[in-house]
C-alpha cells in the first residue's frame, strides 16, 4: 500500500486514518458545544447587519481579494492571449526559433 | 488467424474502418448505428487491451505489415524497410488511455448528444480520432507517426467545430486546423530531411544511424517545434483553450487523450530517436517549457468566468505537470540518477491522472451545460441541490486535479515535486504554486456553480451520463487509493521504457 518515491513515502490508507482521527477529533469538540442552539435566521447570510433574501456569493466574488492581487500579472497574460489566429502562429515561429537557438547553438 | 499475433494492427484498422462505416450503419436506422458502435467500441478495447497484456507480460510487441511473417521486421538487405509497429510498455499505456477516453466518451455521448444536431458525425469523427491516436502510440515508423499525426489532427479539427450553428466551435475549429497544419508541416519537413539524409523511416533504423550533425539537429528542432504546439506548451497552447471550451464534453475527453498521445510522441522522439545524442540543454528546455506552462495556465484560470474555459486552462496547466516530470529525466539521462527516473514515472503517472480527473471535469462540465443551459459562472449558482451526483464528480475531479490527498493526482505530483526538487528546488517551488492556484480556481468554481441557494432549475442529468462520469470517479479513487500498484505494475514499466529501454527496443525491432 505504500508508495516509496525513494525521498519520503505516501500511504493514502494512513493518511485516511489520520484525516478519521481529525474528523473524530471535531466530531468530539461539536459534541461539547452548546446544546440549546437551534438552526435560524443567525445563519442567514447578510450585508451590513441586514439580512438580503437570496444573496449568493457568486464565482466572481469569491478569492475577490486573491484574484484582484494576481490581476496585474495575469492581464499582461491575458493581453498575449488575443484570439487572433495570426498571433497563435507568431508565436509557434517564436517557439521554433527559441528551439533552433537551443538544439544548434546549445548543442 | 492467430488474433493475438495480430492484434497491434487489428487495433488500429478495427476503428479506422469501423468509423467510415458507422454513416453507412446509420443510414438504415440508429440502433443498428449503435450496435455497430458497440461492436466496433468492444472489439477495439479488446484488441488493445490484448496487446497491452502482451506487452507487459512478455515485452514488446513488433508487427510488420506485408512480411511473410508479422515478426519478420527485416527486409532481405538487412534493414527494416517495411511499415513496422513496435509498441512498448508506454505505448500500450498509451494506447490504453486513448481507449478509456474513447469508452467514457462514447457511453457518456449516447445521452449527451442529440440526434439532429449531427450525432452520427461526432461518433464517426471520435472513432476516427480513436484509430489515429492507436495510430501513434502503436507505430514503430516516423512517417506512419506523421500520418496518424494527421489523422487526429483532422478528426480533432471535425469534432471540434462539426457544430457548424455555433459560432464559436467552427472558429476554434479553424485556428486549430491552422497551427496543427502548421505544426504538421514542421514534422513532415523533419521526416522528409532524414530521409534524406539516411534513406530511412523506421524509428529504431533512424536510432541507430543518427550521429548528431546538423542535419539531424535542426530535424530534432523541428520535431519539437511541431510536437509542443500539438501538446499545447506554452506559449503555442493557445488554440488547446478555444478548442477544449467549445468542443462538446464527449469530444473533449477525446482530444484531452490526443493531446496526452502527442506527448508520447514527444517522449518518443526524444528518448527513443534521439536518446542516444542526450543533451541536458533539451532537457532544460522541456523543464523550462513545462514550469512556464504550468504557471501561465493556472494563472489564466484563475480570472476565467466561462467553466469550459477554466476547466481548459486547468487542463493546459497539467500538461505543464508531464513535461516538468519527464523534462527532468531527460536533463539527467546521461548520468541516470535515481531522482530522474522518480520524476520521470511521476511525469507518465500523471498522464493516466490527468486522463482520469481533467476528464471527470470536463464530463461534469457538459452536464452542468446540458442541464443548466449555460457555463457562466456569474450566472450559475445552487446547482447542487438538484444535481447532487454531477457535483459530487466535479468536486472529486477538482480535488484530484488540485493534488489534493488522497486522491490520484496527489501521488503523480508528489513525485514530480520530489524529482525536480533535486533537479532544483525553485521548480517544485513553482509546480506547487501553481497547484495552489488551481485549487483556489477550483473551489472558487465549485462554490460558484454548485454552492449557494438554487438559482436555476436545472434538467436531470441522465443516467448513462452519470454512469460515464462515475466510471472517471472510481478510477479517480482507485488509483488514490493504491498508488503503489499502479506505479509498480503499470507506471515504472513505462518509464524504464524510455530511461533504460532505448536499446531494447531497437533489439526488437532489428532482432538483435
Amino acid at each position: 500500500m505504500t508508495l516509496f518515491t525513494g525521498y519520503g513515502f505516501w500511504n493514502p490508507l494512513l493518511w485516511l486514518a489520520g484525516a478519521a482521527g481529525v474528523t473524530l477529533l471535531g466530531l468530539l469538540f461539536w459534541s461539547r458545544g452548546r446544546r440549546d442552539y437551534r438552526r435560524g435566521e443567525g445563519e442567514l447570510p447578510f450585508l451590513s447587519g441586514e439580512s438580503v433574501p437570496g444573496a449568493h456569493v457568486g464565482g466572481g466574488h469569491l478569492y475577490w481579494g486573491f484574484v484582484e492581487g494576481l490581476r496585474p500579472y495575469v492581464e499582461r497574460l491575458r493581453g498575449a492571449h488575443t484570439g487572433l489566429v495570426n498571433d497563435y502562429v507568431g508565436w509557434l515561429v517564436v517557439i521554433l526559433a527559441v528551439v533552433f537557438l537551443i538544439v544548434l547553438v546549445g548543442g | 488467424m492467430n488474433l493475438a499475433l495480430h492484434a497491434p494492427i487489428l487495433a488500429i484498422a478495427v476503428p479506422l474502418l469501423g468509423g467510415f462505416a458507422l454513416p453507412l450503419w446509420a443510414k438504415f436506422g440508429r440502433p443498428l448505428r449503435d450496435l455497430w458502435l458497440l461492436l466496433v467500441s468492444a472489439a477495439t478495447a479488446s484488441l488493445v487491451g490484448l496487446v497491452a497484456f502482451q506487452v507487459y507480460t512478455g515485452g514488446i510487441q513488433v508487427y510488420t505489415l506485408g512480411a511473410a511473417w508479422p515478426t519478420d521486421t527485416l527486409a532481405p538487405g538487412g534493414f527494416p524497410i517495411r511499415i513496422v509497429l513496435a509498441v512498448d510498455a508506454l505505448g500500450a499505456l498509451v494506447g490504453l488511455i486513448a481507449t478509456l477516453a474513447a469508452l467514457v466518451g462514447f457511453a457518456y455521448a449516447a445521452r449527451y448528444l442529440a440526434e439532429e444536431e449531427g450525432k452520427t458525425l461526432a461518433l464517426t469523427l471520435g472513432t476516427l480520432l480513436w484509430a489515429g491516436m492507436l495510430g501513434m502510440a502503436f507505430t514503430g515508423d516516423l512517417f506512419n507517426l506523421f500520418v496518424f499525426f494527421e489523422v487526429t489532427s483532422i478528426a480533432a479539427c471535425g469534432l471540434i467545430g462539426y457544430r457548424t450553428w455555433t459560432s464559436r466551435g467552427p472558429e476554434a475549429a479553424f485556428k486549430t486546423m491552422v497551427l496543427y497544419t502548421v505544426g504538421g508541416l514542421f514534422v513532415l519537413l523533419a521526416i522528409a530531411l532524414l530521409y534524406g539524409e539516411y534513406g530511412a523511416l523506421n524509428l529504431a533504423h533512424l536510432a541507430r544511424l543518427l550521429r548528431g550533425s546538423t542535419v539531424d539537429r535542426v530535424t530534432l528542432a523541428l520535431l519539437l517545434g511541431g510536437l509542443l504546439m500539438k501538446v499545447g506548451a506554452v506559449p503555442v497552447h493557445m488554440w488547446a483553450p478555444d478548442a477544449y471550451g467549445e468542443a462538446p464534453a464527449q469530444g473533449v475527453i477525446l482530444l484531452v487523450a490526443n493531446t496526452q498521445v502527442s506527448l508520447y510522441a514527444l517522449f518518443r522522439i526524444l528518448f527513443t530517436l534521439y536518446g542516444g545524442l542526450a543533451d541536458p540543454g533539451i532537457g532544460w528546455l522541456v523543464v523550462a517549457m513545462g514550469t512556464l506552462t504550468l504557471l501561465v495556465a493556472s494563472l489564466m484560470a484563475v480570472v476565467q468566468m466561462d467553466l469550459g474555459r477554466l476547466i481548459a486552462f486547468g487542463a493546459v496547466s497539467q500538461i505543464g505537470y508531464m513535461l516538468l516530470g519527464v523534462g527532468v529525466g531527460l536533463t539527467v539521462l546521461a548520468s541516470r540518477p535515481a531522482y530522474g527516473l522518480l520524476a520521470l514515472q511521476g511525469g507518465i503517472f500523471h498522464m493516466l491522472n490527468d486522463a482520469l480527473a481533467i476528464g471527470l471535469l470536463f464530463l461534469a462540465v457538459g452536464a452542468v451545460e446540458k442541464a443548466a443551459g449555460g457555463r457562466n459562472l456569474g450566472a450559475l449558482g445552487g446547482l447542487g441541490h438538484d444535481l447532487k451526483w454531477t457535483a459530487a464528480f466535479f468536486f472529486l475531479g477538482a480535488l484530484a486535479l488540485a493534488g489534493i490527498p488522497p486522491l490520484n493526482g496527489f501521488a503523480s505530483k508528489l513525485m514530480i515535486y520530489q524529482g525536480s526538487f533535486l533537479l532544483s528546488p525553485i521548480l517544485s517551488a513553482l509546480a506547487i504554486l501553481a497547484s495552489i492556484l488551481l485549487l483556489a480556481v477550483f473551489v472558487r468554481a465549485f462554490q460558484g456553480a454548485f454552492l449557494g441557494p438554487r438559482m436555476l432549475q436545472p434538467e436531470p442529468v441522465p443516467s448513462s451520463m452519470l454512469l460515464a462520469m462515475g466510471a472517471l470517479a472510481l478510477g479517480v479513487l482507485v488509483l488514490g487509493l493504491f498508488p503503489d500498484l499502479v506505479v509498480r505494475h503499470v507506471v515504472a514499466p513505462a518509464a524504464d521504457a524510455l530511461w533504460t529501454g532505448r536499446e531494447v527496443y531497437l533489439r526488437a525491432v532489428f532482432g538483435r
